[in-house]
C-alpha cells in the first residue's frame, strides 16, 4: 500500500511537471480565418493595406514567406521588394500578370534553388476569394513599389464558384448568408426562370409561383427538380446546372428558407 | 410526388398534406440539444462494441456519399456537459489509443519471447511470455469499451463528421468488425490455450493473433489518416476511389509509426508492470524476477524508440509532400512550439533510458570497467538534449530582442534550426546505443583472437559515424532549402548502418565469450524501477502530444480541407490547455492500468479459505443451531 501510494505520488509530480512545461512555452489560440471586409470604393492604399492583414491571417502566407528577410537558407522566396522582382521574372509579362499568375497557379513558375509546393489560393484549404486575392496584389505592388489595383481591375483570372470551397466544408461561401433574391441571382436561377413576367425564358416562369404551389412543394421542387415537371419543359436541366453550380454542396439551410420564402412571396402582381 | 432520395432531407414545410400551410419553424433543421449522460456509459464492453458495430452499419451505410455530402452541409454538432465536445472526445479517443497500443504490442513481444524460449528451450521465457499476456485479457476489454464509447460519441457529438466519414469508409467496416471477433478469438485461445496445446500451435495461434491486430490498426489509421490527407475524392468530397481513400498520403508512413511505436509504448507498459511488482515483492525470487521483466520490458521499449525518429521523419516528408503548408503549419507555424516540448519529452526518454542502463550495470559482476565512460556518455546526451531543445526564436522582452538583434539569439537561434537538431538527435541514439553495448558487455570478455582488431573497427565506425553525421549538419548552414530537406536521409542511414555493423561485429566477437561474473537479478536500487515508471509516463504523455498534433495540425478542418469545422471548438487551444488535457488522460489511463496489474496479480494469489478464528466460530454456529435443533 506504501508503495502504491509513493508510485502515485511520483505520477502525479511528473504530470505534473509536464503540464508545468507545456504552460511555459509561448500560449497562442488560433481562431479560424474570417473574410476580409472588402469594398468596391477602397482605394489601391486601402486595399493594399487589407491586403497586408489577409497575407498574415486568412492567407497564412506568412507561415512560408518572409519579408525583408536577409537570411539565408530560406525555404520559401523573401517577398521584400516582389513589386520589383516581379516585372523582371518572366520575359513578356508585366508585375500584375506576374504576380497574379503566381498566386493562382503558384507552381508553374518556381523561384530558382526553391521547389514547388505553394497551393493554389483560391481553393482550400486557404480558399481567398477573388477580391481578396486582389487585395493580396496590391499589398505585393507595395513591397518595393506602388499599388494599382482595385476591385475592379482585371487581373485575368476569375474563380468558379465552384471552385471556392468544395461541398461538404462550409468553406468560404457557404452560409455566406444571401437572402432570397441573392440566392436566386447567384446561383443563376434568373438566367433560365424570369420572376417580373410571367413569359417564362428557358424554365418555367415564376411570376406567380406563390400562388401556385405551397412552400413544401416550392421547396421539393428546388431539391428535386424532375420529381414534378411542368408541362412542356424538358427533365434533367435545372438538377444538371445546379450540380454544375455546387448548389447542393453550398446553399446553406438559412439561403435555402429564403429562397423559399422568396419564391413564395412572388403572386403574380 | 415520386418519392426519390432527395425527398430524405427534412422538408420543413412539409406535413400531413403538402397543400396545408404548416407550422414554419426558425430552423431549417431543428438540431437535437439533448445532453450527452454519462449515466448512459455502457459496463460491458462486447454488449458495446458489438452496438455500436451494428450502429455503424445501420446509420448510414446505405447512403451515397452525395447524400451523406448533402446532410453534411448543416453544420450539426452537440454539446457534452462540462468539458464540451472536443475535450470529451478528445480523452476517450486518447484513452483508447493508448489501450489499443497497449493490447496491439504486447502480443508482438510476447510472442518473440517465446518463440526465444521455445528455441533455447529456457523456461523462463516461455513464463515470462505468459505474464506479460496475462495483461491482454483485461485490457482488450478496456480497449473495446472505450473503442464502444468513442464510435458512440462520435455520432452523438459530431454527426456530420461521422456521416461524412461513413460515406467515404463504409465498406471498410465490414472487415474491421470481422477481423474484431478473430482479434477475440485468437486473443482468448493465446491466452487460455497457454500450455493447452503443442507449442507449435500455439506460437501459430500468437502469429496469427498478431497478424490479425495488425491488420486492424491498418484499417483504423485508413480512417484516421484520411481526415489530414484526403485522397481518393473529388473536388467536391465525394469518393472516387476507396483504395485511394485508404492508401492516402500518410496512411503507410502512420502504419509504421505506430507499429514501432506500439512496441515502445508496450514496452514500457510491461517494465512498470516489472517495477510495480519489484516494489511490492516479499521474496529475493520475486525481486530477481519482476527485476528481469521490468529490464526486458525497457529493452524492448529502448530498441523500438532508436529508430523511432526515423520513422517519424518519414511521416514528416509525406505530410510535406501532401501540403507544404499542412507541414508547415506542424512543424513552423503553430506547433512550432510543441516540438520543443517533444524535444523535452524525448531527451527526458533517452536520459532516463540511459540512466536506467547506468545503474542496472551495478548488477554486473565486472561491469566496473565500464563505470569510467558514463561520464562522458552523460555529457553526450545532455549536450544533444541541449541542442534538441534549443527554440529558433526566443521569447524575449522589447529589450532582449533590441539586444539580440531580433527574436533569434545570435549563438544559439544557430542551434535551434533542423540542420543542428537532426544531428543532435542521431548523436543521442548513437550514444544511447553504445550504453545497450557496454551493458551488453558487463560480465563479459571477448575471447576471440581478432577481439583488439574487432574493438578497433567498432570505434572506427562510431567515430567516422559521428563526424560524418556532424559534417552534413554544418554543411546544412551552406546550402539551399532542397539540398539541406535531403541530408537527414544520409545521416539516418549512416546512424542504421553504424548499429547494425557493430551490432554484427558483437555478436560475432562475444560469441563464447568468457564471463567475468553473474548478472545479480533484483540487486537494483527503487530508483530504478522509478527510472521504469517515469519512462513509461514519458511514452505514455509523448503519445498524447503526438496524438493531439496530428489531429490539431487540420486546425479548423475535420478533414483536411475538404470538411471544415464550424462547431465552437473550431479554434485551436493553446499549449498549455493541451498539456493539460494529456495530463490529465495520463493519469486516467494510468488509474486504468493499475486496475489492469491488480486484475492481472489476482491470478497468482492463493484460493480464498476461511481465517481458523472464522472456522472456530463458523463451526460454533452450526453446533449451537443443532443444539437447538436437538430438543425437538
Amino acid at each position: 500500500m506504501k508503495s502504491s501510494l509513493k508510485i502515485f505520488g511520483f505520477v502525479i509530480v511528473v504530470l505534473a511537471f509536464y503540464s508545468y512545461v507545456g504552460n511555459t512555452v509561448p500560449q497562442k489560440i488560433t481562431y479560424p480565418p474570417e473574410s476580409a471586409d472588402l469594398s468596391a470604393d477602397m482605394t489601391p492604399d486601402e486595399l493594399a493595406i487589407a491586403g497586408a492583414d489577409i497575407v498574415a491571417g486568412k492567407g497564412t502566407c506568412l507561415g512560408c514567406h518572409t519579408v525583408g528577410s536577409r537570411d539565408s537558407g530560406l525555404r520559401f522566396p523573401d517577398l521584400g521588394g516582389i513589386a520589383t522582382k516581379a516585372s523582371t521574372r518572366i520575359a513578356g509579362m508585366s508585375a500584375l500578370e506576374y504576380l497574379a499568375h503566381s498566386l493562382y497557379e503558384p507552381n508553374e513558375f518556381i523561384v530558382d534553388g526553391f521547389l514547388a509546393g505553394m497551393p493554389a489560393i483560391n481553393r482550400p484549404p486557404i480558399g481567398l476569394t477573388d477580391d481578396e486575392i486582389k487585395a493580396v496584389i496590391a499589398y505585393l505592388q507595395s513591397l518595393g513599389g506602388t499599388p494599382s489595383v482595385t476591385l475592379a481591375t482585371d487581373v485575368g483570372y476569375v474563380t468558379e464558384v465552384s471552385a471556392i470551397a468544395p461541398a461538404p466544408s462550409g468553406g468560404a461561401t457557404l452560409g455566406a448568408g444571401l437572402d432570397g433574391p441573392g440566392v436566386f441571382t447567384t446561383y443563376l436561377c434568373n438566367t433560365c426562370h424570369s420572376i417580373d413576367s410571367p413569359d417564362p425564358l428557358v424554365g418555367p416562369s415564376l411570376f406567380d409561383v406563390g400562388s401556385r404551389l405551397s412552400k413544401a412543394e416550392i421547396y421539393e421542387a428546388v431539391m428535386e427538380p424532375d420529381a414534378t415537371l411542368a408541362e412542356g419543359f424538358p427533365g434533367g436541366v435545372m438538377l444538371t446546372t445546379l450540380n454544375a453550380l455546387g448548389f447542393y454542396q453550398k446553399v446553406s439551410p438559412e439561403e435555402l428558407r429564403a429562397l423559399v420564402n422568396y419564391l413564395a412571396d412572388q403572386q403574380g402582381n | 410526388m415520386p418519392e426519390t432520395r432527395l425527398r430524405k432531407l427534412f422538408n420543413p414545410w412539409k406535413s400531413s398534406s403538402v397543400n396545408e400551410r404548416p407550422w414554419e419553424p426558425t430552423e431549417l433543421r431543428p438540431r437535437n440539444r439533448h445532453p450527452f449522460r454519462l449515466c448512459y456509459l455502457p459496463i460491458c464492453a462486447a454488449i458495446l462494441l458489438a452496438v455500436a458495430i451494428v450502429g455503424i452499419l445501420a446509420l448510414p451505410a446505405g447512403a451515397s456519399p452525395q447524400e451523406a455530402l448533402q446532410d453534411a452541409a448543416n453544420p450539426d454538432y452537440r454539446p457534452f456537459p462540462i468539458v464540451g465536445s472536443r475535450v470529451a472526445m478528445w480523452v476517450v479517443a486518447q484513452l483508447h489509443l493508448m489501450f489499443a497500443a497497449f493490447v496491439l504490442a504486447v502480443p508482438m513481444f510476447a510472442l518473440i519471447i517465446e518463440i526465444i524460449g521455445y528455441v533455447t528451450k529456457d523456461k523462463r521465457y516461455d513464463d515470462l511470455a505468459y505474464e506479460f499476456t496475462k495483461l491482454l485479457s483485461v485490457s482488450f476489454s478496456f480497449t473495446a469499451t472505450l473503442g464502444a464509447m468513442l464510435t458512440f460519441m462520435l455520432f452523438i457529438l459530431y454527426p456530420r463528421v461521422a456521416t461524412y466519414m461513413v460515406s467515404i469508409f463504409s465498406w471498410t467496416f465490414f472487415p474491421y468488425v470481422f477481423l474484431f471477433f478473430l482479434e477475440a478469438l485468437f486473443l482468448y485461445s493465446y491466452y487460455y490455450g497457454w500450455g493447452k496445446f503443442s507449442p507449435k500451435v500455439h506460437l501459430a495461434l500468437g502469429v496469427c493473433l498478431n497478424i490479425v491486430g495488425t491488420a486492424i490498426m491498418f484499417i483504423a489509421d485508413a480512417w484516421l489518416t484520411f481526415m489530414n490527407t484526403p485522397n481518393g475524392i473529388s473536388e467536391t468530397g465525394a469518393l472516387v476511389s476507396l483504395p485511394d481513400a485508404i492508401n492516402n498520403f500518410i496512411w503507410m508512413p502512420i502504419n509504421i509509426h505506430r507499429l514501432i511505436a506500439n512496441m515502445a509504448f508496450g514496452g514500457s507498459i510491461a517494465a512498470a508492470y516489472g517495477a510495480y511488482k519489484f516494489l511490492g515483492a516479499k521474496t529475493e525470487e520475486e525481486k530477481a524476477h519482476y527485476d528481469w521483466m521490468g529490464y526486458i520490458g525497457n529493452f524492448i521499449a529502448i530498441s523500438a524508440l532508436l529508430p523511432l525518429p526515423f520513422a517519424g521523419y518519414y511521416l514528416g516528408k509525406e505530410i510535406y509532400a501532401y501540403s507544404q503548408s499542412l507541414g508547415i503549419t506542424l512543424m513552423g507555424g503553430t506547433f512550432s512550439w510543441l516540438f520543443i516540448i517533444q524535444a523535452i519529452l524525448i531527451g527526458n526518454l533517452f536520459l532516463a533510458a540511459n540512466y536506467y542502463l547506468w545503474v542496472s550495470m551495478e548488477r554486473i559482476e565486472g561491469a566496473e570497467r565500464f563505470r569510467r565512460f558514463i561520464k562522458y556518455l552523460l555529457a553526450s546526451v545532455t549536450i544533444t538534449f541541449i541542442v534538441w531543445a534549443t527554440p529558433h526564436s526566443l521569447v524575449a522582452t522589447v529589450e532582449e530582442a533590441r539586444q539580440m538583434g531580433g527574436a533569434h539569439h545570435p549563438m544559439l537561434g544557430v542551434l535551434g534550426v533542423m540542420s543542428a537538431k537532426n544531428t543532435a538527435v542521431n548523436v543521442m541514439i548513437l550514444t544511447t546505443y553504445i550504453s545497450f553495448l557496454l551493458y551488453r558487455r558487463g560480465n563479459k570478455e571477448a575471447i576471440v583472437p581478432w577481439a583488439k582488431t574487432g574493438n578497433r573497427v567498432q570505434f572506427a565506425i562510431f567515430a567516422v559515424t559521428i563526424l560524418f553525421v556532424i559534417f552534413l549538419g554544418v554543411y546544412g548552414y551552406f546550402v539551399e532549402a532542397r539540398v539541406r530537406i535531403a541530408l537527414s536521409v544520409p545521416q539516418v542511414l549512416a546512424v542504421l548502418t553504424a548499429m547494425i555493423s557493430v551490432t554484427a561485429i558483437d555478436i560475432f566477437m562475444f560469441k563464447n565469450a568468457k564471463k567475468t561474473g553473474e548478472i545479480k537479478w533484483g540487486q537494483m536500487p527503487d530508483r530504478a524501477q522509478y527510472a521504469l515508471f517515469f519512462i513509461a509516463l514519458t511514452f505514455a504523455w509523448t503519445m498524447g502530444l503526438m496524438g493531439y498534433v496530428r489531429a490539431g495540425m487540420r486546425q479548423h478542418w475535420h478533414v483536411f480541407g475538404v470538411l471544415q469545422d464550424t462547431s465552437p471548438d473550431a479554434f485551436t487551444p493553446t499549449l498549455g490547455f493541451a498539456s493539460n488535457v494529456i495530463s490529465v488522460t495520463v493519469l486516467i489511463f494510468f488509474l486504468f492500468i493499475s486496475i489492469v496489474f491488480w486484475l492481472s496479480g489476482l491470478s497468482g494469489k492463493k484460493p480464498w479459505e476461511p481465517k481458523a478464528v472464522d472456522a472456530v466460530r463458523s463451526a460454533e454456529s452450526v453446533g449451537t443451531e443443532r443444539a437447538v435443533e436437538a430438543p425437538e
